[in-house]
């Protein structure tokens, strides 16, 4: 909920109870004073009623409004007030009346007095009393939407502004956090809250990436040293058993280089270092990609089989896309049986590769964990570099196994 | 052929300097950035091995002052670092090839011999080994004077063998000069087998010998 609405929708609110709150009383107050006036009224009229009897003699009648009789001792009654309904023929429906009861003893003789005095109907009350407070409402809440709306597009344009480099602020950029002065107390105390913390973060995370490249690159020395050294000796005379030995080592070290290779890389995704600048066609660099490893798919005897029913166009770094793609062909030749399929289809935003292989389905949830692997080979990162690329790129991998083994890479929207 | 070696590492920089020595190089050697910079202004060198990080300078740095200065040597950076990004960057600013650390020697042999020959400095550009004749202008390969046709990789795989020519090589190392990082999550060796055994197939139809020895089926050595 924007913070405007969720404002107007308090105002609303709190406005409607406290309009209901003052109506309710209102009608009260109200009431309370219009009975006392009436009362008073009726006050008046007995007055003149008993002047009458007194020195006319004279009984009036006037119904509904005046009732008056000579009555009997025993008959006396407390003087009283209630409320009735008199049905009004011109009106054709029942009226509020208040009715005044008393008994008064003019000249030793009894006289009940009753007086009537129609009163506002209830729903009228209430009508006049909620109109005009409904119209102030309406008014209010009329004058608070634009007065609101006027200040959010002065007031809050500039937060606007600040959220939106927010957004877009990333450590690869090389500029700082610029965010706008707004004048606005919370606000720069926002601002400068988050400048002071970005600079800090933008610091921690130099050093973390240095550190880690320059570890990396540091090992390398050392393993171009040990790999120098084993190659000379491999250039000796040797036993079979030495010679075996000494390539293995080998191998074992340069394992250890592409290792350390591969998790550079990996760091290197992660840390968002590559900055997704090409607009990268995937039909054409799977083609190439196929023709630049022809020799190694044909030593398997492995057919390709392709179907493009679309262009597939991921924005990536081109270093990445070809890391990507690398891996996963990589994978389905592997994996694969000898003289076995390669099923490549590709449609708009997802490119599907599918292969032969073990019978088994890999375990789909650890499949693309780092060092996750088959067989001691393989390292085990390949599918991890593919599923932090896609992490990276607002992609998404999954594995299936019906009767081929298939990754599916796709587009999140 | 003169060879000027930067590179801080001294192991690293006696270890090369030593091998290349036995392929016939004249090696000196330049441990930072001041001693290199010393030597390029009064010797002339046909190929400079550039390590790019150095204790007192930026091996960039110097290939800038080297470019500036017209000084006509083959470059070589050799950096620990594997990014594209700056392999490109050393590319674009004249050197002639760009190696990762860590690299085998005989690759190292066979990246100078290439920039050497795109830079005309071994004359007519023929191979001569026996009765094996290796045109590097026409990748032509000609055997007791018959031409024969190799593939692209099969071509590749018999210059590297008699570049480094009675030299013990690991079908690993050979697999990577083939195909540079990309080999690196393959498991399997195939390929190799199947090259090796049509080139072999290919020279002895025109009676040529088959040089390729094969050593406790985990190396080949290219010798008489």
């Amino acid at each position: 909920m924007k913070f405007l609405t969720k404002i107007n929708r308090q105002y609303l609110i709190t406005i409607s109870i406290l309009l209901l709150f003052v109506s309710v009383i209102g009608y009260f107050v109200l009431k309370t004073i219009l009975t006392d006036e009436i009362k008073e009224d009726i006050f008046q009229k007995e007055y003149a009623i008993i002047n009458e009897i007194k020195t006319q003699n004279n009984t009036p009648n006037i119904y509904p409004i005046i009732e008056t009789k000579l009555i009997s001792k025993n008959m006396i009654k407390p003087k009283s007030y209630k409320e009735i309904f008199i049905f009004d023929k011109t009106e054709n429906e029942n009226e509020p009346y208040l009715e005044y009861t008393n008994t008064v003893k003019i000249n030793n003789k009894y006289y009940l007095i009753r007086l009537r005095h129609s009163l506002i109907e209830a729903d009228d009350l209430i009508i006049a009393i909620s109109l005009p407070l409904l119209l102030l409402l309406v008014l209010t809440l009329t004058i608070l939407f634009f007065t609101t709306k006027k200040i959010n597009k002065t007031v809050w344009k500039d937060f606007e502004e600040n959220l939106k480099a927010i957004e877009n602020f990333s450590f690869n950029k090389l500029n700082n956090l610029k965010l706008k002065q707004t004048n606005i107390q919370e606000f720069d105390r926002l601002n400068k809250t988050l400048t002071t913390l970005t600079k800090k973060l933008t610091t921690d995370y130099n050093t973390l990436k240095e550190f880690t490249e320059n570890a990396s690159h540091e090992i390398q020395t050392p393993i171009s040293i040990i790999l120098l050294n084993l190659e000379e000796i491999l250039q000796q005379d040797l036993q079979e058993k030495t010679f075996k030995q000494l390539v293995t080592t080998i191998n074992a070290v340069k394992r250890l280089s592409n290792l350390n290779k591969s998790l550079l890389l990996l760091s290197k995704i992660e840390n968002k270092q590559y900055i997704a600048d090409n607009k990268v066609l995937i039909n054409n660099n799977i083609k190439k990609k196929i023709n630049e490893l022809s020799p190694l798919i044909n030593s398997k005897g492995i057919r390709i089989h392709n179907k493009f029913n679309g262009d597939f166009f991921i924005n990536i770094n081109s270093e990445l896309a070809d890391v990507l793609l690398n891996n996963l062909l990589f994978n389905a030749i592997n994996h694969n049986i000898y003289n076995g399929n390669i099923y490549i289809e590709i449609h708009e935003n997802e490119l599907t590769i599918c292969n032969t292989g073990s019978e088994n389905s890999l375990t789909n949830k650890t499949i693309f964990n780092r060092f996750s692997k088959e067989n001691s080979k393989s390292y085990g990162l390949g599918l991890a570099i593919v599923k932090q690329i896609c992490n990276t790129h607002n992609m998404q991998i999954t594995y299936k196994k019906d009767e081929f083994h298939c990754f599916i890479l796709k587009i999140v929207k | 052929m003169k060879v000027l070696i930067v590179e801080d590492e001294i192991e690293l920089l006696i270890g090369v300097s030593n091998y290349l020595t036995k392929e016939k190089y004249t090696c000196e050697l330049a441990e930072n950035f001041e001693k290199a910079n010393y030597k390029l202004s009064i010797y002339e060198y046909d190929i400079i091995l550039l390590d790019i990080t150095l204790p007192d300078g930026n091996g960039i740095e110097l290939l800038k002052s080297i470019k500036k200065n017209n000084i006509h040597a083959g470059i070589i950076i050799i950096s620990a670092k594997s990014s594209l990004d700056d392999k490109i960057n050393g590319l674009d600013l004249g050197a002639d090839d760009y190696m990762t650390k860590p690299f085998q020697l005989s690759e190292l042999n066979s990246r100078i011999k290439a920039v050497l020959r795109r830079r005309k400095y071994e004359g007519d550009n023929i191979l001569i080994f026996n009765e094996i004749i290796l045109n590097t202008d026409s990748k032509e390969v000609n055997i007791n004077n018959k031409p024969i046709t190799l593939t692209k990789k099969e071509y590749d795989m018999l210059l590297y063998f008699i570049i480094n020519k009675n030299r013990v090589l690991t079908k690993e190392a050979i697999a990577e000069h083939l195909w540079d990082d990309n080999i690196d999550l393959s498991d399997n060796y195939d390929f190799i087998y199947t090259h090796l055994n049509n080139i072999r197939r290919k020279i002895k139809s025109k009676g040529g010998t088959d040089y390729i020895k094969t050593i406790y089926g985990m190396g080949y050595k290219f010798t008489e």
